[in-house]
């Protein structure tokens, strides 16, 4: 995450896709979300999701009218929010071995490139995988929306247009965004009140300690105790910052309640 | 690419939300009474499933069908998520996605 944060022209610019990922990461999605992607403008082929390029998605979801051909199978993907067809090129044995596992009705796990093809959007499948422990399907779900989260908090078109409207509350929250890009651009651009301005500096303070590696590579973590000696803060108001940045889960509690480590490089 | 017929994820208090609408949930198969299936929800209520009849009993169960006053589901496919699924993130997941992630899903 921090290599997508330390490009504020980047950033500040609104335009370009964040450099740490591309086009060919893979993304887990949701049909829903690649049916509300957008293409991007030159090629019709390609598509965006939350502003990010996307080729290469996960999906889960049941198979519907499978076909097998003699090169090729395709199938309906049904992930419970929409349906997207789905074609798998059988160019050796595995591939072969791989969709004869898989029948109409049993949940998948596909990999594979999202293409568009006249008008219609589909997945041209790497890998089919049937899904035997149904956990992965909760998980892929919970998945998408972490990623979603991800991508979409650090956004800095989406944080000029949230603070102009209510600056208090939502500048203080975009400041946990660890986003120096945008938050450079605030400070610019908003004279914030002075309160709120400390308090995103304070949580910036806070979770630098978190991503500090003498901390990261502490399996345990560390208390509200070690980082006000560290910060001179006060405990109550580290404590403070702590909750609030577990509930953007930028932090999760480890051992105890007491012990925290950063969601971020885990 | 029908996306007019989603199934919204829910536990037993989402489920009152959806009455005429297609769902997807998960219930733990507890017994049958009279050709209905009664299964626990991931968040404790009793639900009862048309058309589920024959379930194996005390396994996770994926129904997905039409929701019904009642906390009762006209189930439409049913499949086994065996014994070793976890309701707790389950449940998790179903108030994430008809809360704040609900544009991902419906």
């Amino acid at each position: 995450m921090p290599s997508q944060s330390t490009n504020p022209a980047e950033g500040s610019g609104g335009g370009g896709f964040p450099k740490a990922r591309n086009a060919q990461t893979l993304l887990p999605l949701t049909v829903k979300q690649i049916m509300d992607a957008s293409q991007t403008s030159d090629d019709k082929s390609n598509f965006a999701v939350n502003g990010l390029e996307v080729s290469t998605v996960r999906l889960v979801g049941r198979i519907l009218n499978k076909v097998d051909r003699v090169t090729d199978v395709s199938f309906t993907l049904d992930d419970g929010t929409g349906r997207i067809p789905v074609n798998r090129w059988e160019n050796d044995s595995t591939d072969t071995k791989e969709m004869a596992d898989v029948q109409n009705g049993d949940y998948a796990i596909v990999n594979g490139g999202l293409k568009g093809f006249q008008g219609k959007r589909q997945v041209v499948a790497y890998s089919v995988r049937l899904v035997t422990n149904f956990n992965d399907v909760t998980h892929h779900f919970l998945h998408c929306i972490h990623v979603h989260l991800e991508l979409t908090r650090p956004k800095p078109q989406g944080n000029a247009n949230i603070t102009t409207g209510t600056p208090n509350q939502t500048m203080f929250r975009d400041g946990m965004a660890y986003n120096q890009g945008s938050h450079l651009n605030q400070a610019s651009t908003f004279s914030a009140p002075q309160n709120t301005g400390t308090g995103t500096d304070m949580s910036n303070l806070v979770l630098n300690v978190f991503h500090d590696p003498s901390v990261i590579n502490n399996d345990h973590g560390i208390d509200a105790e070690y980082l006000s000696s560290r910060l001179n803060l006060p405990e109550d108001t580290v404590r403070k910052i702590i909750q609030e940045q577990v509930e953007m889960g930028h932090l999760y509690a480890t051992i105890d309640d007491n012990h925290y480590k950063s969601t971020m490089n885990g | 690419m029908d996306t007019t017929s989603p199934a919204a994820f829910v536990n037993g208090e989402i489920l009152k939300m959806f009455v005429g609408r297609r769902v997807r949930t998960v219930v733990q198969a507890q017994r049958e009474e009279g050709g209905l299936l009664i299964g626990q929800s991931t968040d404790g209520h009793q639900l009862t499933i048309k058309g589920a009849s024959g379930a194996p009993m005390s396994r996770y169960l994926e129904i997905i069908g039409i929701a019904e006053p009642n906390q009762t589901i006209r189930a439409e496919v049913c499949t086994d998520f065996g014994e070793n699924f976890d309701p707790a993130p389950f449940n998790g997941l179903c108030k994430l996605a008809n809360g704040q992630m609900k544009h991902l899903f419906l």
